[in-house]
């Protein structure tokens, strides 16, 4: 294959690009969620910290009728988590982050759970064994930029 | 037959290739904003590559996201950091397939609903020369077989395509992939060659 034959194909790829680009368009938050997903997976990166700044870090639950309220901040995202026992001696750990989330893990040594904000950044764990957690959670922020956070380690 | 991206030869910047050897191997010493980049940079040529498998857009966007966790995962295993945008691909293809092996054993789709369509706009430019070009393009790319159509678009969106993977991931012989790319390219270009196209291409 010459030179012109090999520029002629580049040309008629680089046009059929276009049109696939056009025809069938990456999905407008594809990038970012992926950005996100890559990123609580990746356990090497360092997290901006959130600190506590309400609730108490070994203020684990102790019974059924027992809540613990922690909510951590650095002053401009905060993350609320409403920790209550189930029945069976788990864990059932409501949160509410205030910028819009996309990707919730709680981690707890070698485990991790994944949970998605809904409506209002309301996210649940259902069922977490009572032990030492850490969430991650990386946002998109006011400014329009992916940002990850962690928290401190606590008990619930 | 020379294995140089397309996406290279008339530009000056580095080929997408190199940018993303360069921010796997930035990451892979520490730097963990390089990974977003890598994500932002490979995530589109994934997306196509992964729909020309014919997968709908959900389980498309599952196959994506599973090469990424695939290659944080997997990213000690990979020999030649250089390569890593072929890694990328090639797990891509893999998954692609498998997912839509399962799917359709699952449930027979109809592959034709599954090609997208060209958006049809009602504005002016629509009558502007490169839209009309553009429908044409359309037109020859949906009357190729879906062989053809598979295999330009992998290729279109690969910076360098690896002939021996490709063929053994769509089950074509080695040998056969550049002689079976240029027939599909020489199919379009009839094809358009009828409807009108001019023979410049640009």
């Amino acid at each position: 294959m010459n030179t012109d034959d090999f520029s002629a194909d580049a040309a008629l790829f680089a046009r059929l690009r276009e049109v696939w680009q056009e025809a069938d368009p990456v999905p407008g938050d594809l990038v970012d969620r992926m950005v996100a997903a890559v990123a609580v997976e990746d356990l090497s990166r360092e997290y901006a910290l959130l600190t506590l700044v309400e609730g108490s870090a070994h203020a684990a639950v102790r019974g059924e009728a027992d809540t613990a309220t922690l909510q951590f901040s650095d002053g401009e995202t905060s993350v609320l988590l409403h920790v209550t026992a189930t029945e069976d001696g788990a864990r059932r750990i409501d949160g509410w982050v205030d910028v819009p989330a996309l990707a919730i893990r709680l981690v707890q040594g070698a485990h991790d759970w994944a949970a998605e904000a809904g409506e209002h950044g309301r996210f649940a764990f259902d069922s977490i064994p009572a032990g030492v957690s850490q969430l991650r959670i990386i946002v998109r922020g006011a400014d329009g930029d992916v940002h990850d956070f962690r928290t401190p380690r606590f008990e619930v | 037959m020379t294995h140089a991206g397309a996406a290279s030869v008339d530009s000056v910047e580095p080929a997408r290739w190199e940018r993303a050897a360069d921010l796997f191997l930035r990451w892979r010493e520490g730097d963990g904003r390089a990974m977003d980049d890598l994500v932002r940079l490979m995530t589109p040529p994934l997306w196509h590559i992964v729909r020309s498998y014919g997968l709908d857009a959900a389980l498309a966007q599952d196959v994506v996201q599973t090469t990424w966790l695939t290659l944080v995962r997997r990213h000690a295993s990979i020999v030649d950091p250089q390569a890593v945008s072929g890694w990328l691909t090639m797990c891509a293809r893999r998954e692609a397939w498998r997912v839509g092996k399962q799917h359709r054993l699952a449930s027979p789709t109809d592959v034709e609903s599954l090609e997208p369509q060209l958006p049809v706009h009602e504005s002016a430019e629509q009558t502007a020369a490169g839209e009309d070009e553009k429908h044409r393009l359309w037109t020859a790319v949906g009357n190729l077989d879906d062989r053809c159509r598979h295999l330009l678009r992998i290729v279109a969106f690969e910076d360098r395509p690896d002939y021996a993977r490709i063929g053994e991931d769509l089950a074509m012989p080695v040998g056969s992939i550049g002689p079976t790319r240029q027939r599909c390219l020489a199919k379009l270009r009839a094809l358009l060659e009828g409807a009108g196209w001019e023979r410049n291409e640009h």
